[in-house]
């Protein structure tokens, strides 16, 4: 009984002082002056964290507005309402879909390769060596990647949206037959740019903190061995999915909870 | 020692969870010398340069570099200090995203503010005496690890730093640049005047550049002196460390049940 408790006390203080380093360290990473180095480091990590997360982000958009309007149409045509079909691939991908299928990618695609890289210089002594150098690490190795992932998947869910909404354009209107004009009116009848652009856009910003945030830490915390950076990939990958799902509830219960 | 002094570590201790690493560590580091710090392996001198370097906090104790407390600092004057400092790492540690040039330039590039033309000079000048100018484009991936610690040693340098930090320059090498690191060792550090420290456990190329030696064990410094002085010590856990015996104060046996009584152990009570 005793064991248990202690075991308890030691998983409650692992955690406290795991999220208090992780405070700690987005505070001292996030706080500094732009400088013209700071810049040119950050535009390297925005073709590395953004750039190339473009091609998985603008495929699966497409896939998942052409299953949207596949699915929609099935139910709206039972109710005649297929010419609702827009205004559904709209709303689903704003609101939910994009920011939220956009930074599940970002995390498996993006975060998991920051962890990595910045796991694989601590096991190899290079944030050790930078430190000895007297340049500090949080500024030239994580700020970069924060700011990169924060700017980043905001413009990748703007992509995602986009995309899928074309996506279920092809399906809806060329593939399904629905009237074109019809798609595009009831879209723009519906879809309100502060209650729904802008909510989508306030849930990927946060995502995008949170994600990179969890992979940096992730990989400036963890144990330097190859088996450290494997446990320690997984864990945001777990972790950052778990967050936005979650953060996502919490967001639009908060945007949308009192319409109802 | 009538030198003045570089480095004062006093009464250090320091644990890592439940074991005592260092019980009460006096050093001094003279200033312009090479000071080796020598041990068996596990005792923790690696662990004594992070502490010098301020990556480590001891549980008690003081580091002194010219008179500053090391872990008094804050975390800007600490960042401060360390530019007078260079440390060569065991694996090299150069930054696999840059190139051997900009390895090299990399301590000029943040901490001055020098033209390109100059900052070009100085590296090849250092690449030049680490005999590497040719590898200047080659990725840290492509060298030896003999050529990444010369590598490694011409970026400690460059900023023609007061302190060098040396973690087991020798290990791994094999006997051409071992040969190569000691003698570039040797003449960076007379050709600049450094104060060097330098940890190691290879004995005879230690012995044959340092001025001073320390010999750590068990946590304390078990002796200390010139290598002339340490080769004629008398102390058992010297002598065992300077002639390389097997077995001494250093037991060759991880501690263990008794070996007839394990071997002869019914399966039942295998452990």
């Amino acid at each position: 009984m005793m064991r248990h408790i202690h075991a308890l006390g030691r998983a409650t203080l692992d955690i406290v002082s795991s999220i208090g380093r992780a405070g700690l360290f987005l505070i001292q990473s996030i706080v500094c002056l732009p400088s013209r180095e700071g810049f040119h480091l950050w535009v390297r990590q925005m073709h590395f964290v953004g750039v190339m997360s473009g091609a998985i982000v603008l495929v699966s958009g497409l896939f998942i507005g052409m299953v949207l309007a596949l699915q929609g149409f099935t139910i709206l045509v039972g109710f005649g309402a297929d010419e609702a079909l827009g205004q559904m691939v709209a709303l689903s991908l704003v609101r939910e879909l994009a920011p939220v299928v956009a930074a599940l990618l970002f995390a498996g695609r993006a975060g998991s390769a920051l962890t990595a890289e910045i796991g694989l210089m601590k096991a190899t002594e290079q944030l050790t060596s930078m430190e000895m150098i007297g340049v500090d690490p949080l500024r030239r190795i994580v700020a970069p990647r924060l700011w990169a992932g924060f700017v980043s998947l905001p413009i990748l869910t703007v992509m995602f949206a986009v995309v899928g909404i074309w996506g279920g354009y092809l399906v809806g209107v060329d593939w399904l037959g629905v009237y074109e004009g019809s798609y595009w009116s009831n879209m723009q009848d519906s879809v309100d740019f502060v209650d729904d652009v802008l909510n989508g856009m306030i849930k990927s910003l946060v995502f995008g903190l949170v994600v990179t945030w969890i992979a940096v830490f992730q990989g400036y915390d963890l144990i330097p061995t190859s088996e450290g950076i494997s446990r320690a990939t997984t864990r945001t990958v777990v972790y950052a999915s778990l967050a936005v799902l979650g953060l996502d509830f919490v967001l639009t219960a908060l945007m949308f909870g009192d319409l109802g | 020692m009538d030198d003045p002094i570089m480095v004062e570590v006093k009464d250090l201790h320091f644990s890592r969870g439940n074991t005592d690493i260092f019980r009460g560590v006096d050093l001094q580091i003279p200033l312009g010398k090479i000071t080796a710090i020598m041990g068996p392996s596990g005792t923790g001198k690696t662990t004594l340069l992070k502490l010098i370097g301020g990556q480590l906090v001891p549980d008690r104790g003081q580091v002194l570099i010219d008179g500053q407390d090391v872990h008094q600092l804050s975390r800007r004057s600490l960042f401060k200090l360390r530019r007078r400092m260079g440390m060569l790492f065991q694996s090299g540690a150069l930054f696999s995203d840059l190139d051997v040039f900009e390895n090299v330039a990399f301590p000029l590039r943040v901490h001055t503010e020098l033209p390109n033309a100059m900052v070009r000079d100085i590296v090849l000048m250092k690449l030049q005496a680490v005999g590497l100018r040719g590898a200047r484009h080659l990725m840290p991936s492509e060298l030896s690890g003999g050529m990444a610690r010369r590598v490694a040693l011409a970026r400690a340098v460059a900023l023609d730093p007061d302190l060098v930090l040396y973690d087991e320059p020798f290990v791994g090498q094999d006997p051409i640049s071992m040969g190569v690191l000691v003698q570039l060792i040797k003449k960076v550090n007379q050709a600049l005047g450094l104060t060097a420290v330098m940890v190691s456990h290879d004995i005879k190329e230690t012995l044959s550049i340092a001025d001073y030696v320390y010999i750590i064990a068990d946590g304390k410094v078990m002796a200390h002196g010139t290598p002339q002085t340490l080769d004629v010590n008398d102390d058992a856990h010297v002598k065992q460390f300077v002639h390389g015996e097997p077995d001494g104060p250093v037991p060759f046996h991880y501690p263990a049940p008794d070996f007839f009584d394990d071997i002869l152990a019914p399966a039942g009570q295998f452990s």
